[in-house]
């Protein structure tokens, strides 16, 4: 019995389980921060599963609109105030879900946009991050994964060739907020990565691709023009949101815990991927650049925010996703219509 | 076509003629395993691969007129440490090594250097040093380039042997550890080389310690024409190269677990270099007698 007192949920994990086997059961997912591009894709996906009984969908604002036409029987979406601990326990008490409870929470609202950060958006970060995670322990939740970021990464001359999930994070104390919530979220996720009923991830993606998606390279790409730093060509392999939102199905669907990269299959210099979009960036000298990019924002040009983090377009971050490959990728054939090819993935 | 572009074609078309076109053979045979955008993991770009060798072939065999001995105990596959001495206040030395060795081994090898970090801060060099495929002194990007069967050059003296005192010629600074303990964790070679003729490309008067220290170089050179000559002090002098290769040394393992074995090993190859550098020295000898 769960500590509310209720029945346990349809499967829970425990350390038996080898990671990269399906979990038991249909899934009972419950996404937060349903309104980003990437948790649209994902759901649209996971509708399209008979594997998949039901999807709620949490956010502020409204439904998205290609949201709209789901089966409402597998669908629902919720507004709410996810820094707000009473409203996270409704969620997770509401009528719909009380009999048969989520067995998988997936935290994406992580607010991310370093435009407009405020006391309130780090409010927001740090106490959804410890609510969600609380309340998905306490209603015997199987699965908790939080999407994080490749900026937790400490960037720099000394960095890897390939990244991988324990190198060095940047903990610098003068780091940009988000990155310090991002961090913060993450400490919280690993200190319960040890329960024994619930499997908790966190998921650290590198720069996303795809249309409207908020992520540093996806602004960087989508400036007008780009702007880089003269004399240096980092190496990247970025993802895109379908390949991402397929590496979260995995995630969802096979067993495993710990700390796991997710990158797209191409390694290359930045430069190179602006050749292949037939992109043509602007190069200044570094210690001007934020200087541009300043000057950019407010004439409306970019999005981009090279303060976020700022030895982004200096030094290469490739990230070694290896162990989800071994993990999750080799065993996708567990998973229901994840069939690469199918998938047109690399 | 952006102008960089353009730029970059141009340095190429200019170039092509140093390089003879068995040669320009040579770096297109030489197998790059590519990772989706004409790279390899490591960042090495062909292209690159072959502007660096143009220039590195027409020094070797113009400007410094190296002459090598010893090619038989390169392997032709697999990884190894390739490890030697240090001189000259700008690394022409590795730049030399790795001509060589790309020149003399069929296939064509090319050595990876571990590079010291200050370079990747430098706009332009850290670029270019990443797409000739040397990468920053790190253990995951040794044991990354062992484990693909590439051969790692390190200089164990570290780049503050550049920035030798004239005074102090052929005389090798402590070895650091990190080649024989990687070597003996990977089970792979340690192949030695001794290099003269670097050490006289400029004569090193003294280290401006606390200027190196405010830009963040390993050293600061005055010589007998930096500053003096602006920029174009730094250039070499062309003095003739002498490389020997020795015989490969395999590490004992116990070097990764016990100080006295690591010590005894880092030792051999000390012994082995300046040995190598005793033989370069009388080969260049020779080459003065028979000159004279």
């Amino acid at each position: 019995m769960s500590r509310s007192g209720r029945r346990p949920p349809v499967e829970l994990a425990s350390d038996e389980h080898d990671p990269g086997t399906p979990r038991a059961g249909r899934r009972r997912v419950f996404i937060a921060g349903a309104r980003r591009r990437v948790a649209v894709h994902l759901i649209e996906r996971l509708i399209a599963n008979p594997e998949v009984e039901a999807v709620l969908g949490v956010d502020r604002g409204a439904c998205p609109p290609t949201l709209l036409g789901c089966d409402p029987e597998r669908f629902v979406f919720a507004s709410a105030d996810l820094s707000r601990r009473r409203q996270v326990d409704n969620l997770f008490l509401l009528d719909r879900f009380r009999g048969r409870p989520f067995d998988t929470v997936l935290h994406l609202a992580f607010q991310g946009n370093p435009h407009g950060y405020n006391f309130k958006s780090h409010e927001f970060n740090v106490n959804a991050a410890q609510h969600l995670l609380e309340a998905s322990l306490r209603h015997g939740v199987g699965k908790y994964a939080f999407l994080s970021s490749d900026a937790v990464y400490r960037l720099g001359p000394r960095n890897d060739y390939k990244v991988r999930e324990d190198a060095e994070l940047n903990l610098d104390p003068g780091a940009h907020p988000i990155l310090r919530d991002t961090l913060d979220a993450e400490f919280i996720c690993r200190a319960k990565m040890d329960d024994p009923n619930c499997e908790v991830m966190v998921i650290r993606p590198s720069g996303v691709f795809g249309g409207g998606v908020i992520s540093g390279i996806n602004l960087l790409f989508e400036s007008n023009p780009p702007v880089l730093p003269v004399g240096f060509d980092p190496m990247v392999n970025p993802t895109t949101k379908e390949r991402l939102s397929r590496d979260l199905m995995l995630a969802i669907f096979l067993h495993g815990k710990g700390v796991f990269n997710v990158a797209g299959s191409t390694i290359g210099p930045l430069s190179r991927f602006f050749e292949e979009r037939g992109i043509k960036p602007i190069r200044v000298p570094g210690p001007a650049l934020k200087v541009a990019n300043r000057l950019m924002r407010v004439l409306n040009m970019t999005r981009y925010h090279a303060g976020f983090h700022p030895k982004r377009l200096y030094y290469s971050l490739v990230l070694d996703d290896g162990k989800f490959e071994r993990m999750f990728r080799s065993n996708a054939h567990h998973v229901h219509a994840l069939d690469r090819s199918k998938d047109g993935m690399e | 076509m952006p102008p960089l572009l353009r730029s970059k074609r141009l340095a190429m078309d200019l170039l092509r003629p140093l390089l003879p076109e068995r040669e320009w053979d040579r770096v297109r045979a030489y197998p790059m395993n590519d990772v989706g955008l004409g790279t390899d993991a490591f960042g090495t770009r062909r292209e690159l691969l072959g502007f660096a060798y143009a220039l590195g072939y027409w020094l070797h065999r113009y400007y410094f007129r190296v002459v090598s001995a010893g090619h038989e105990h390169l392997p032709q596959q697999g990884g190894g440490v390739v490890v030697g001495n240090h001189s000259g206040v700008l690394p022409f030395d590795g730049m030399m090594v790795g001509a060589d060795v790309f020149r003399y081994t069929e296939p064509p090898r090319l050595v990876r250097y571990m590079v010291d970090f200050f370079v990747y801060q430098l706009p332009f060099v850290g670029a270019f040093f990443r797409g000739m495929g040397q990468m920053p002194g790190t253990r995951r990007n040794f044991d990354g380039l062992v484990h693909e069967g590439h051969l790692v050059g390190i200089f164990p003296e570290g780049s503050a042997a550049l920035g030798k005192k004239a005074e102090h010629r052929y005389e090798l600074l402590p070895f650091s550890p990190g080649h024989v303990e990687l070597a003996a964790r990977h089970r792979v070679p340690v192949l030695p080389f001794g290099l003269v003729g670097a050490e006289e490309q400029q004569t090193m008067m003294t280290d401006l310690r606390p200027l190196a220290r405010a830009l963040r170089l390993p050293y600061f050179p005055i010589t007998t024409t930096f500053p003096w000559l602006g920029p174009l002090g730094l250039l070499p002098r062309p003095s003739r190269y002498f490389i020997h290769y020795g015989s490969p040394l395999s590490i004992d393992p116990d070097a990764l677990r016990s100080i006295e074995v690591r010590n005894h090993e880092i030792g051999r190859v000390q012994d082995a270099v300046a040995e190598l550098l005793r033989r370069g020295q009388a080969t260049r000898r020779q080459h003065a007698g028979g000159a004279s």
